[in-house]
């Protein structure tokens, strides 16, 4: 039952959010692309909770949603809108734009197919638990909190236990056990200690972007 | 009879329906609670207003006693010709309870009937939409300022948990393991009301307003977001439940006279704690766009600020929202720093091992009591402090409280090292 409605909100949740990533594409407005893109940022926050990554989810909310897009949705207002409206056909423009696109989605397909036992089975989550099916319900959580997101040698974090545990469709006790899922402290203990060094690398990348955001603003402030 | 009861019980055993039926119960509960406290503190901030002023505040809204000068004459005295009219006598229980419900003059309501007035004469305004409004985004974005606070309001929560033989009731619509970030998430989503209107309204003023509130709002969101990370070293946990629970036992964060809180190591983690509520009440007040901080709706610079194209209901729309987000941000500086729904010294456990519902009811006026005060706080500081200038406001967030905030986060990691 729990499982059937999670899996629907999934499938409804992961539509709307397409349905709006073209509605970015499709509006003229550049205010209502930016209005679609926070909409589309929200659903995909819907499909974390859904999953059980509550954090992530509220992350997605607080970054994305309500600070980057705001500073955009600051940056449209002040265009004109009626020029932004005319379109604008360029060939050479588009070809770029495909062939970038094109590396993205490679990239993410290879990304999901790299999932523990996403070649193997339908669902990665079931296939994970039948590796593991010796442990007992419950334990899952406890195993993941010993050993990090990826503790079964793999280089992807796995799927939260409980999405796993839906996916099995196992008893109450499993899904207490995966609704207590510590997600904040386990990804604050694979962000600073398994994933440090991306992590660091990630950070000095962001802060030499702000830095030369500074620089560059400072420069026209001079001429 | 019979049947209808184990219907009931049937109904209630079923986890499901359990859960549903609970939820909906303090949906409703919590949303009342805030609509009440919207139209509350309304009155609040303009009895308080009155009494800093020193004048009346609102005083001429009233129940109006034309049934009783009805049958009396307009005389002064209505109720003694009410009783001559029906020939009771002036000393008959009847009159005694007229008179001890005070009916014999005008009916005290202390300017209670002032905000029913108010959302009555908005009702009834002209809607006036201008010609020249973005029409979509006009009519969205008043109600993207009031519903972020209303979603908001569900990690709140207003009791501790009460074990039925159905199974246990925690006193919170959701129990979420990220209390304090859903609140900052949701209601920082209300900017793009600010901001929608701002821009809809296609004129200049209002755009003015728009832009200075997101760049306002998301400004003291850094410095809000990096306050609390003390208090969430100390408490373990980001769930609101658990916090509170943790400061019933333990003492309340500004409070800690009990529990674990007489030890060296809490009374010197006082220090982190004081600055992070005042850097934390600050940002509530800048993310509420309360006076000191209203820059949105500056009538000295911005007429009105983003709502200056707005009319009836839709300006109560922003209005509401602005009073909305206040109760919100003082639940949850109540929560985080005045324990919540506690009722410290321990009396929490006491009362929850005598009778949970009684402790429940109990918790939940502590807290409604410590929701007034701090709205009261809230409408204090609007009448005492002048409006700051735009680049005031920007410097304090960015200049100030940003570095106090991220050199606090250290010392109350050396205190939590170090003193153990």
């Amino acid at each position: 039952m729990e499982s059937a409605i999670s899996s629907i909100l999934f499938y409804v949740f992961a539509a709307a959010a397409v349905l709006c990533a073209f509605g970015v594409v499709a509006f003229r407005n550049p205010v209502s692309s930016a209005m679609n893109m926070a909409l589309c940022f929200g659903f995909t926050a819907a499909v974390y909770f859904g999953m059980g990554a509550q954090f992530l989810g509220i992350v997605q909310l607080i970054v994305y949603a309500g600070a980057i897009l705001v500073l955009f949705l600051f940056i449209i207002m002040m265009l004109d809108i009626k020029a932004e409206e005319h379109a604008r056909k360029s060939f050479p423009l588009a070809c770029i734009a495909v062939i970038i696109a094109g590396i993205f989605a490679g990239f993410v397909t290879k990304v999901a197919i790299s999932l523990p036992g996403a070649t193997v089975g339908e669902c990665p989550a079931i296939v994970l638990c039948e590796s593991i099916g010796e442990l007992a319900p419950g334990t899952i959580a406890q195993k993941a909190e010993t050993e990090g997101f990826a503790p079964y040698g793999s280089a992807m974090p796995e799927l939260s236990p409980a999405a796993a545990a839906k996916a099995l469709g196992a008893d109450e006790a499993t899904a207490a056990a995966a609704t207590a899922f510590p997600d904040t402290k386990l990804l604050g203990q694979s962000l600073f200690t398994k994933y440090n060094i991306p992590f660091v690398i990630l950070s000095f990348a962001l802060l030499a972007g702000t830095v030369g955001a500074v620089a560059l603003g400072r420069k026209l402030r001079k001429d | 009879m019979n049947t209808i009861l184990q219907w009931c019980d049937s109904v209630l055993s079923n986890e499901i329906w359990f859960y549903l039926l609970t939820t909906v119960i303090k949906l409703v509960l919590i949303f009342a609670v805030i609509l009440a406290f919207v139209v509350l503190s309304i009155w609040i901030e303009r009895r308080v207003a009155g009494w800093i002023q020193d004048r009346p505040g609102p005083n001429r809204a009233g129940i109006p006693l034309f049934l009783f000068k009805r049958f009396g004459s307009k005389e002064k005295q209505p109720l003694k010709n009410v009783l001559h009219f029906f020939g009771i006598p002036e000393d008959c229980w009847i009159a005694r309870l007229c008179k001890w419900l005070r009916l014999d003059g005008e009916i005290p309501t202390f300017g209670l009937m002032q905000p029913c007035l108010d959302g009555g004469k908005l009702f009834l305004k002209q809607e006036l939409t201008p010609k020249y409004v973005r029409k979509v985004y006009f009519t969205i974005a008043p109600m993207l300022v009031l519903g972020p606070p209303m979603v908001a309001a569900a990690v709140i929560p207003f009791a501790s948990t009460v074990n039925t033989c159905y199974g246990e009731i925690s006193m919170c619509v959701a129990n979420l393991g990220i209390g304090p970030l859903w609140i900052f998430a949701i209601s920082g989503l209300s900017v793009y009301g600010l901001s929608l209107a701002g821009w809809s309204s296609n004129s200049k003023y209002p755009f003015l307003g728009g832009l200075r509130a997101s760049a306002q709002l998301i400004s003291y969101e850094v410095a809000m977001g990096l306050s609390i990370i003390p208090l969430l070293m100390m408490f373990g946990t980001l769930n609101l439940q658990d916090i509170v629970q943790f400061q019933a036992d333990n003492g309340w964060t500004l409070l800690p006279f009990w529990g674990e809180g007489l030890s060296v190591q809490r009374w010197a983690m006082y220090a982190p704690i004081a600055i992070s509520f005042v850097i934390f009440v600050t940002c509530v007040f800048a993310e509420a766009n309360r006076t000191p901080f209203d820059m949105a709706e500056c009538e000295t610079d911005l007429v009105g600020g983003y709502h200056t194209e707005y009319s009836s209901m839709k300006f109560a729309s922003f209005f509401m929202g602005e009073y909305a987000a206040m109760v919100i941000g003082s639940a949850l500086v109540v929560t985080l720093f005045f324990g919540g729904w506690s009722i410290g010294f321990g009396a929490d456990a006491a009362l929850s091992a005598w009778n949970e519902w009684v402790a429940v009811l109990c918790q939940f006026l502590m807290f409604l009591i410590k929701l007034v005060a701090f709205i009261f706080f809230f409408v204090w500081v609007r009448w005492t402090l002048p409006r700051f200038r735009w680049d005031q406001v920007m410097k304090l967030g960015w200049l100030v409280f940003l570095e106090v905030a991220v050199a606090n986060i250290f010392l109350a990691a050396a205190i939590l090292y170090f003193i153990q």
